[in-house]
């Protein structure tokens, strides 16, 4: 997934690069010649500001093997504070297989906005989902808002509708710092979910199946009861 | 396609309307060609024959079209406004000669197919679209311009359904060339371009050949439905007018009206569909395009860039004298 934006840069904006010097960036940024992909991403804002992230979240991580080293995927998680969790997940899969994890959602503020799709926060339109997918992109879709509770929560039926044909990793995130504070998270991943090749590929039931599949599994990852 | 094909191209006088002639006349399958328009085409074309019909000359048009008989219609009879021709005008030609060219191109009775030239441009763009339709996706225009090309496909799809022949609905990106007359092209081309100075939103582009290419290929193929025709990866206002050494102008909401004005006077008219474009971005799944024409055969969004602004290059004649 090459973007060749200008004719002395090509950048795959898939996968990590070493972040350019900033003498570099400034000019790129002056002359026009960076990368910014159709859903809104910038390579180089990601890069500049990744060692500040990687060095604020502490992470333990379980299951990197699941991850696709390429190709498209949705690995769909729970979510307490909102924003954090999918920083932690972005970091884990970042270190795991050097892709870069491309978040489901806007905050819904303007210029809030645009900032989130500088660093790779993909629309929660069905559409923008089904294209990212489509484009070859790795999805993380946290669930229903769970404020402070970190609970699965349930699925959007049209988003799941969406990724029926792709690999779905369900993923488990938490606070693992001393007594439950948020000083160091664990994430989780869990093998890709069977899906039911038998129904069309746009039954909405088969979503909903998937979606309750989701849900369970990551309940089991986050060491819960399944009810 | 059979080899007695008769292929009807309406607005041949553009400069995509005659590269798609010009493409087609280099095919051996195709008997026959013939177009119209309410122009002449600018290239020389060897075996296409061209009427010079206004398409608000619904009569002419109609009569015409049913003596001749097209087995195919390529339809490039869909007007950008702004582009040659002011919005109300470019919307009143558009849709006289969708339903004229096509309801008398079915009642001739040997109608096998139709490809027409349509835009992203339906699908909308701003708040509750996605930023990355794919055809899937419902339209939802929100100007005068993608309004016009839903109404057009609509017409299409109808005559499509009736007489039970595929129709192709080319959602081209905005075509920006240096020989074609755009809107966007003149826009970014200015020394001073307008920016929205609360976003910079993602745009693609689409360069004529391809758009051309593509629409050749759908005919061959006998391609059917909407297919989003678009340049791979994207750019925003602000980075284009950068990569063409020009100054951005940041624009608030409420001032789009002077810069429409002001860019007016400089000769680069910016219709609502320009501005929408500008405030919101607009791009689209360009997958089913690219199988249709290739995967790596087609001008990225940045080549097409360049390629507009390398054009403004001037040889001295000086240079040329000396050489002589």
């Amino acid at each position: 997934m090459i973007v060749a934006q200008a004719r002395e840069i090509q950048i795959d904006v898939d996968r990590v690069a070493p972040a350019a010097s900033p003498l570099a960036l400034v000019r790129r940024r002056i002359n026009g010649r960076y990368v910014v992909d159709p859903f809104g991403f910038d390579p180089d804002i990601a890069d500049l500001a990744s060692p500040v992230v990687s060095a604020t979240v502490h992470i333990d991580v379980e299951g990197t093997e699941h991850i696709p080293a390429s190709g498209p995927a949705a690995m769909i998680m729970n979510r307490g504070f909102g924003f954090v969790e999918p920083t932690a997940v972005s970091l884990a899969v970042r270190r795991a297989v050097g892709r870069r994890l491309r978040v489901v959602g806007l905050p819904g503020v303007p210029f809030v906005n645009g900032v989130a799709l500088r660093f790779g926060a993909v629309s929660a339109e069905v559409g923008d989902v089904a294209s990212a997918l489509r484009a070859g992109h790795l999805l993380l879709l946290p669930l229903a808002q769970s404020w402070l509770r970190t609970g699965a929560g349930s699925s959007p039926l049209a988003l799941l509708q969406a990724m029926r044909a792709y690999p779905v990793l369900p993923v488990a995130v938490r606070p693992s710092g001393p007594l439950g504070l948020p000083l160091r998270w664990s994430v989780r991943i869990g093998a890709p979910l069977e899906t039911d090749r038998t129904y069309p590929i746009d039954d909405p039931l088969a979503a909903a199946e998937l979606g309750e599949n989701v849900r369970q599994n990551v309940e089991k990852l986050l060491g819960r009861s399944v009810t | 396609m059979t080899e007695k094909a008769r292929v009807l191209v309406t607005g041949m006088g553009g400069v995509l309307g005659t590269r798609v002639a010009q493409l087609l006349e280099a095919r051996g399958e195709i008997a026959e060609i013939h177009g119209v328009d309410f122009v002449p085409p600018r290239r020389r074309l060897r075996k296409a024959v061209f009427h010079r019909i206004d398409p608000r000359h619904r009569d002419r048009l109609r009569d015409f079209v049913i003596e001749y008989a097209p087995t195919h219609v390529v339809h490039f009879g869909v007007y950008e406004p702004a582009s040659r021709m002011s919005p109300g005008a470019a919307a009143e030609r558009s849709e006289q000669c969708t339903a004229t060219a096509l309801a008398a191109a079915a009642r001739a009775g040997s109608l096998e197919g139709v490809v027409m030239r349509s835009g992203i441009e339906v699908y909308g763009s701003g708040r509750g679209h996605a930023l990355v339709p794919d055809e899937s996706v419902p339209p939802a225009p929100r100007t005068g311009f993608g309004k016009t090309l839903l109404r057009v496909e609509a017409i299409a799809s109808a005559v499509g359904r009736r007489n039970d022949v595929p129709v192709a609905s080319l959602r081209f990106a905005p075509i920006v060339g240096s020989h074609v007359p755009s809107p966007l092209g003149r826009l970014l081309r200015l020394p001073l371009v307008p920016v929205s100075a609360f976003s910079d939103p993602t745009f693609s582009m689409l360069h004529p050949e391809d758009a051309c290419r593509a629409t050749v290929q759908a005919l061959v193929q006998a391609a059917d439905g909407p297919i989003n025709v678009v340049g791979p990866s994207a750019v925003t206002p602000w980075q284009a007018a950068r990569i063409g050494g020009r100054i951005p102008v940041p624009i608030l909401p409420i001032g789009w009206g002077g810069a429409a004005s002001a860019t007016e006077l400089l000769g680069a008219a910016i219709a609502p569909h320009i501005i929408e474009l500008l405030r919101y971005g607009r791009t689209a799944c360009p997958s089913r395009g690219l199988d249709l024409l290739g995967q790596g055969r087609v001008r990225s969004t940045p080549e097409v860039l360049r390629e507009l602004f390398e054009w403004a290059e001037i040889v001295p004649i000086e240079s040329v004298r000396e050489a002589a």
